[in-house]
């Protein structure tokens, strides 16, 4: 079954509808959350504080539109009331290399994320959705909530000013 | 894509594993329940391990309030809001009952134990201290009521909407009342209570209490 008519299975009441309509996207609306909230507790609270609003909202959600967008919009918005009372900011971690590092590797993976962390927090945010959690234009824009040409200049920016630290 | 954007995207980032949700009609997180309980076990309150979440909401303990679930409302009238207060106290005697000053600046009151202050809205503040085994308020809610765990200014709470339900406090006759916050912070039960007031509302007003 598509996702449309997953959706649309879900919302006459199918409860087994709904958790395969968003079981694929928990990976990144968590991920998206721990972003946000910069705790992995608050984050699992976030998302699924989102998986009630989004089963209760789906009456209203319009046929044929990617549920993605969607969804990580109400996961952002759950993230963010969070965030607001903690003024925490995440600080992500490379996952230790199963490979010694290559002596003269082209690419300082460590010195990259360590000037992705100085970046102010909207380029940082922007950086974050489109290249590490690869979000689309669309949907970093629904996750920020912000419109899409704004993410194309956000990003544009951003990675001008990424590539003056990281050089 | 430019060797920085490659770059960006082959960062291998450490994330946090995702956890399993409640998927099918799910409901707020149950480690609500869990945090609420070890909130008030740690304040030494007498807390029903629930069979269920629809158990659980039956007899509920928030630190000095108990909130229990009853198929008929005893009988209750509404009250206005400023004569639910008590008597007038003073910070100092308010900071005496509390082990610490009231979250605002306004004019108290105390009925019993409750030191309690009325704000615009109308809304009515109250703090009571949290010690072993106290249980200072009673609620009985009916079946249009509602309670359900939030959080407020951080902490483990639970909100009462829908059809009025009783309070039951010192020194006052049974009253019935609107929509009400409790939250638990260190060693005090804090109340918000309006006829008018909402989640977003009181949740901001939470915020706005803090120890001074």
């Amino acid at each position: 079954m598509d996702e449309v008519a997953l959706v649309a299975a879900a919302q006459r009441g199918g409860e087994d509808a709904f958790a395969a309509v968003v079981r694929p996207h928990l990976d990144v609306s968590f991920r998206l959350a721990y972003v946000i909230t910069g705790s992995a507790a608050d984050a699992e609270d976030a998302v699924q504080d989102a998986l009630v609003k989004a089963w209760r909202a789906l009456g209203r959600f319009r046929e044929g539109e990617p549920v993605r967008p969607w969804l990580l919009r109400i996961v952002a918005n759950e993230a963010r009331n969070r965030r607001r009372s903690s003024g925490r900011r995440v600080r992500l971690a490379l996952r230790a290399a199963a490979e010694p590092p290559v002596v003269g590797e082209a690419v300082d993976h460590r010195g990259l994320l360590e000037a992705l962390h100085a970046l102010p927090e909207d380029a940082q945010a922007v950086l974050t959705c489109r290249y590490l959690l690869g979000l689309s234009e669309r949907e970093t824009a629904a996750a920020l909530d912000v419109a899409p040409g704004t993410v194309k200049s956000r990003t544009s920016r951003a990675l001008d000013r990424l590539r003056e630290l990281y050089d | 894509m430019t060797e920085l954007e490659r770059a960006l995207t082959s960062l291998d980032v450490d994330w946090p594993v995702t956890p399993a949700f409640d998927l099918r009609r799910p409901a707020r997180r149950r480690a609500w329940a869990v945090a609420l309980a070890a909130a008030l076990l740690a304040l030494g309150v007498a807390f029903a391990v629930p069979q269920s979440r629809a158990a659980l909401l039956r007899v509920l303990h928030v630190g000095g309030v108990t909130v229990e679930r009853v198929q008929t409302l005893p009988a209750a009238q509404e009250r206005p809001l400023a004569s639910t207060l008590g008597m007038r106290v003073s910070a100092a005697e308010a900071e005496a009952l509390l082990g610490r000053p009231f979250g605002v600046q306004a004019r108290l009151y105390r009925s019993g134990d409750v030191v309690s202050a009325l704000l615009r809205g109308p809304v009515v503040l109250s703090e009571l201290r949290t010690g072993v085994g106290t249980m200072i308020l009673k609620k009985l809610v009916g079946t249009g009521t509602t309670v359900r765990y939030v959080r407020a200014d951080g902490a483990p709470g639970v909100w009462i909407t829908g059809a009025p339900h009783v309070v039951l406090a010192p020194e006052l006759p049974p009253r019935l009342v609107g929509n009400v916050l409790v939250w638990v912070r260190g060693a005090i039960t804090y109340r918000l209570e309006g006829k008018a007031l909402t989640l977003d509302a009181a949740q901001d007003l939470a915020g706005l209490v803090r120890d001074r």
